[in-house]
């Protein structure tokens, strides 16, 4: 592109044609008291705190207000999270506040379901009456079958807690479209809850891996936080590598990009551990003392046990010792004979079965350079300084400044299993827990899931409708698109009772979760679906009886972490205004529901339930035979919590900072005992009892392939599709777009207007497409055959692999006018169930498709 | 008096355009009007490729061409570096839409109330906004401005009259940066005066290598960029913002 005058630099371009016929000197021109609307007294100006209504990690909000009305939002200074500023999201929330597409009163649809809605407006009264007869009538029957489906919870112990509670109705989430492939697999491996992310004070390696850095979050928090710390650690010298089939997500921020084929992340992950092995970058100690790595495997692959305890070859009597008896030293190598039985450590174990995964192998498999991933691994080796210590708050720690930000890319056939190998990278490294290396949580607790994770009990069928304790997915992610498939074929799962009811909480699952055409039969075979919502979501808009307006940012919500991995503290969403139109904030709506449900007062009640939920303590109890307000139950929360003042403190600076987190509780080594006190599963034993109990219930090979103790490839299924599907798909988030909800932001719609079909120009070219030219994608089910297709524009960039195609999320909405036309929902075209679903039923976002002009 | 100027630094931005939103709220500037505007840009073959962002605001240039063609002295540079735009006195002619080798001004083609996102006189909404068009209407853009007392914030969103960025005239004769600087997630955009020595700008551009775009046309913008280059005859925008009328 020549950088000529004019055209270049004015970037934006209007879709029509920017210069449409109009006069010059309008007579139109307008009056300037017309422009002059506000009133002629005194303006009153106010800042009230709020946080955000949108993304995960809730960033403080000041809005300014005029006369009552708001005019601005502006991030909120003291908010450790965001420190005085918003991303576009948060900045364009406050048109949807105004907006007058909300839906403003309850509605009851008039029309059958599966076709566009149709609605009378009723009162809240009508309304809560009608929801909580029809819930009222399965609560009686079976409670269970009650779905409870959230998009995110913006207050946990009210929603999630008190209210699924007290109706013992079944939860889902949107985790198995989100990263649980990877909270499944750092609390089996390592006992924490999350996913994986760097130590930025101290990092100065990192493996950017399939992080969207400039456009998405990552772990735990959703944005800001991190861009903040990262781009403070690169000032520092960081090294970013970054792996990942695009490189828009890494912007300018990369030192050197390995745009490996999609899918295949275990198989490099196995690579690095190949030559991290080889080249002896292994630290010992933490593996002998903090992991299962010693501990010695039979032939069968379990470990051997004396009198019901795991053994090590102890080097100092030379012969095979409980693993925590005092003085050992165990053996990491070696073929060893006990009792006639050939047995070996784990890692031994590992060490032959990375033998054959040489760069080599994995640059065939990744589609990226042997001589780049041995230099990465090599690199990454040197980098983890291994042996070396750092003082921190007066603390000697092991410093292993080599880290890694890993989250959504978990969502991939063999997520669980390709995050088990970058752990098993990081634990051989001795990067776990150390300073500098990869964090989980922000605290190091412990969570029950790293032993539930390990006695799973596979039980019999009947089995509930998203497969619980089955052995279709014994660790199991709780996915509604396997609740889809089930509802389909309840026979072929041994399910017994199907959902009736879906109470939709803050998500449109039509739109944002995978398979859509799976979500939308399955939402045709509930009896009764009432959505919360402040839109007319594509979910209500085919599916839902009853539509209840929720508020936005007009209503109380939380209490909210504050915490940014360094510092922590607490904050409250505080209504901006009133809430417009009829619209309520949700937590009004679910006492009044159960009001209506006599299920409000009393013990067991939801007010019962809420006490416990927010752990309230006496005398700030809320009594169980009155309905409070939520700004009542907020001022008892923070009096429980010791803050005098009670909602005051909130309401006049928004934000409770408690301090550091102290280093203490943040890394593994620090904690007393260190890591908890537990051993990290380098060897998934119980993976592989998992899988001899599936295959003895005669399940099909392809659930229990993947549950094997040491994380192995195999190509993921897509690979089966036949050649002439020959690009890969994949989909990614957008700065300007999370969840559907930001589709409804006209701000947002304007900046990113319309779905585009991401594509190499090599690739186009060879095809006959141009720039911006319409083609259908068509995706292939390898299993089944089935086709799906959609029609788009292609985005031609340099940016990504010649053999794939990148969809992002945030489009195929219709119900808003800023959404119509946009173009179609990536979710369209990605198919579930059985190929599609990790081995923990973690939805996959990849699929093989087909691409022609259209 | 000070001498504005700001400096915007390549090597942060993550091109998330908050600014360019933070702007149009700050600004209420209608549909597809942006006086910032972020670009996305791309360089290079795969796998050898490059990424990058760059914000573009007006320049206040010192030698600003749009201030010398305009007819009616509309158009004019501040004291304090400002290149301002009196909406009262604008006669819609876009001269200085033609002169900009930026391409920052923006004319109104369209009444703003028939512009702006969404249907503002809905019944519902009346009471609770008063009519306010749009209803996050910041009074603040109203005023007059400077000793010249002359409506230059804001940009008055008039059919038949030109707008562009004011450096957010109204928040710096407050003493608070303009809307964009403020909100930057990543603190990639600095504001201040430019003659103060310890001012952030000046000493950022002490310590770095920096540049100004079209600085060969002598247009001496206010607006400097460190931390990259300028975009060249092999930069390719990527993700433009085609905004609908």
């Amino acid at each position: 592109m020549r950088l000529t005058r004019r055209r270049f630099l004015k970037g934006s371009a209007a879709a029509g044609g920017l210069f449409l016929a109009g006069r010059l000197f309008s007579s139109g021109l307008e009056m300037l008291e017309a422009a002059s609307q506000e009133p002629a007294s005194p303006l009153i100006e106010e800042w009230v705190p709020t946080t955000c209504w949108i993304g995960k990690q809730d960033c403080g909000i000041l809005a300014r207000r005029i006369n009552g009305r708001v005019v601005k939002l502006e991030g909120h200074p003291a908010h450790p999270r965001n420190r005085g500023t918003l991303c576009p999201k948060g900045m364009a929330q406050i048109i949807a506040l105004y907006d007058p597409n909300r839906v403003k009163a309850p509605l009851i649809r008039t029309n059958e379901k599966g076709i566009h809605g149709r609605w009378r407006q009723a009162s809240w009264e009508e309304a809560l009456r009608l929801v909580a007869a029809k819930i009222r009538e399965v609560y009686d029957r079976d409670p269970s079958l009650i779905l409870w489906q959230k998009g995110r919870s913006k207050g946990e112990a009210f929603y999630d807690e008190a209210f699924v509670k007290v109706l013992k109705a079944t939860k889902l989430g949107h985790g198995a479209f989100c990263s649980d492939a990877g909270y499944r697999a750092c609390e089996y491996t390592l006992g924490l809850s999350s996913v994986l992310h760097p130590d930025f004070r101290y990092t100065r390696y990192l493996l950017a891996w399939g992080w969207n850095l400039t456009n998405a979050g990552g772990n735990k928090l959703c944005w800001i936080t991190w861009p903040q710390q990262f781009l403070a650690a690169r000032e520092r010298g960081m090294k970013v590598v970054l792996i990942d089939p695009r490189l828009r997500g890494g912007g300018p921020f990369v030192d050197e990009w390995l745009p490996i084929r999609p899918g295949t992340d275990l198989a490099m992950a196995l690579a690095f551990c190949h030559v991290l092995l080889e080249a002896h970058h292994v630290d010992t100690d933490y593996l002998k003392r903090y992991t299962n790595a010693p501990f010695l495997v039979k032939e069968d692959g379990f470990f051997l046990r004396i009198d019901g305890k795991e053994q090590i070859w102890d080097l100092v009597t030379n012969r095979p010792q409980p693993y925590d008896a005092p003085g050992v030293d165990p053996a990491l190598e070696g073929v060893y004979e006990v009792e006639g039985q050939r047995v070996r450590p784990a890692f031994q174990v590992f060490k032959e079965h990375v033998a054959p995964c040489t760069p080599e192998w994995a640059a065939e498999i990744c589609g990226i350079p042997a001589e780049q991933i041995r230099r990465i691994a090599l690199e990454l080796g040197e980098n983890a300084m291994i042996g070396s210590t750092i003082r921190v708050d007066g603390l000697d720690l092991p410093y292993r400044p080599v880290s890694v930000m890993a989250y959504h890319m978990a969502q991939q056939e063999l997520g669980f299993q390709a995050i088990r190998a970058i752990l098993m990278v990081f634990m051989l490294l001795g990067a776990v827990g150390a300073v500098g290396g990869p964090m989980v949580d922000f605290t190091w607790k412990i969570h029950p899931n790293f032993e539930k994770l390990d006695q799973i009990r596979i039980q019999d069928p009947p089995y509930n409708f998203y497969l619980k304790d089955s052995p279709f997915f014994p660790i199991n992610s709780a996915s509604p698109a396997v609740m889809a498939k089930v509802m389909q074929n309840p026979e072929k799962y041994q399910v017994e009772k199907v959902p009736e009811i879906a109470i939709v909480h803050m998500t449109n699952p039509v739109i944002a979760y995978g398979s859509q055409p799976d979500i939308m039969e399955a939402y045709k075979r509930f009896k009764f679906v009432v959505v919360i919502s402040p839109w007319l979501s594509e979910t209500a808009d085919l599916f839902a009886d009853v539509v209840l307006p929720a508020a936005t940012l007009e209503k109380y919500e939380g209490p909210y972490s504050i915490a940014d991995g360094q510092v922590d503290g607490v904050a409250l969403r505080l209504p901006v205004m009133e809430p417009l139109f009829q619209s309520r904030g949700e937590i009004e709506s679910y006492m009044d529901l159960c009001e209506h449900l006599g299920l409000l007062y009393g013990e067991g009640g939801y007010l019962d339930e809420l006490n416990k939920a927010l752990k309230l303590k006496a005398p700030y109890l809320l009594p169980l035979d009155r309905k409070p307000s939520v700004r009542e139950i907020f001022d008892r929360w923070a009096k429980s919590q010791g803050i005098e003042e009670g909602i005051a403190y909130f309401e006049k600076h928004g934000v409770r900072v408690k301090g550091p987190i102290p280093v203490k509780s943040r890394y593994g080594y620090a904690v007393e005992p260190p890591f908890g006190g537990i051993r990290h599963r380098f060897y998934g034993e119980s993976l592989l009892r998992y899988r001899e109990e599936m295959k003895a219930r005669g399940v099909d090979e392809l659930y229990w392939r993947d549950y094997t103790p040491l994380p192995t490839w195999r190509p993921p299924t897509m690979e089966s599709s036949p050649p002439e599907y020959r690009f890969y798909l994949i989909s990614y988030k957008m700065i300007e777009f999370k969840q559907s909800r930001s589709s409804f932001i006209p701000l947002l719609a304007e900046l990113a207007p319309r779905q585009r079909l991401d594509i190499h120009p090599r690739t186009a070219r060879e095809l006959g497409i141009a720039d911006g030219e319409e083609v259908w994608v068509e995706s292939h089910h390898a299993l089944t055959g089935e086709t799906r297709r959609v029609r788009v524009r292609v985005h031609y960039t340099e940016g990504i692999r010649p053999d794939m195609v990148g969809l992002p999320h945030g489009y195929g909405l219709w119900t808003h006018p800023w959404a119509q036309g946009q173009g179609p929902a990536a979710s369209a075209l990605f198919f579930t169930g059985e190929g599609y679903v990790g081995c923990t039923a973690d939805q996959s976002f990849h699929v093989k498709v087909r691409i022609y002009k259209a | 008096m000070p001498r504005y100027g700001m400096v915007i630094d390549l090597s942060r931005c993550m091109g998330c355009r908050a600014c360019m939103e933070a702007c149009k709220i700050e600004n209420n500037t209608p549909q597809a009007i942006f006086w910032m505007y972020v670009f996305r840009f791309e360089e290079g073959e795969f796998p050898n490729v490059r990424q990058w962002f760059m914000p573009r605001p007006c320049m206040h240039c010192d030698n600003a061409p749009c201030v010398k063609v305009c007819p009616v002295g509309a158009r004019y540079k501040r004291e304090d570096g400002l290149v301002a735009t009196d909406w009262e006195r604008c006669i819609g002619c876009r001269y200085c839409e033609v002169a900009c080798p930026y391409g920052v001004n923006y004319f109104n083609w369209k009444r703003p109330d028939r512009n702006y996102y969404l249907d503002w006189n809905d019944p519902d909404l009346k009471p609770i906004t008063g009519g306010m068009v749009p209803p996050y209407r910041n009074p603040d853009l109203d005023r007059p401005y400077g000793e010249e007392r002359r409506r230059i914030a804001g940009g008055g969103h008039i059919k038949g009259v030109i707008e562009k960025c004011t450096f957010c005239v109204h928040r710096v004769e407050q003493g608070k940066p303009p809307a964009c600087v403020a909100n930057c997630p990543v603190q990639a955009l600095l504001f201040g005066d430019l003659d103060d020595p310890d001012s952030v700008v000046s000493r950022v551009l002490r310590q770095k290598p920096h540049f100004r775009l079209l600085e060969e046309l002598g247009t001496e913008p206010r607006v400097f960029y460190v931390g990259g280059k300028p975009p060249g005859p092999e930069t390719r925008q990527i993700e433009p913002v085609r905004a609908r009328m």
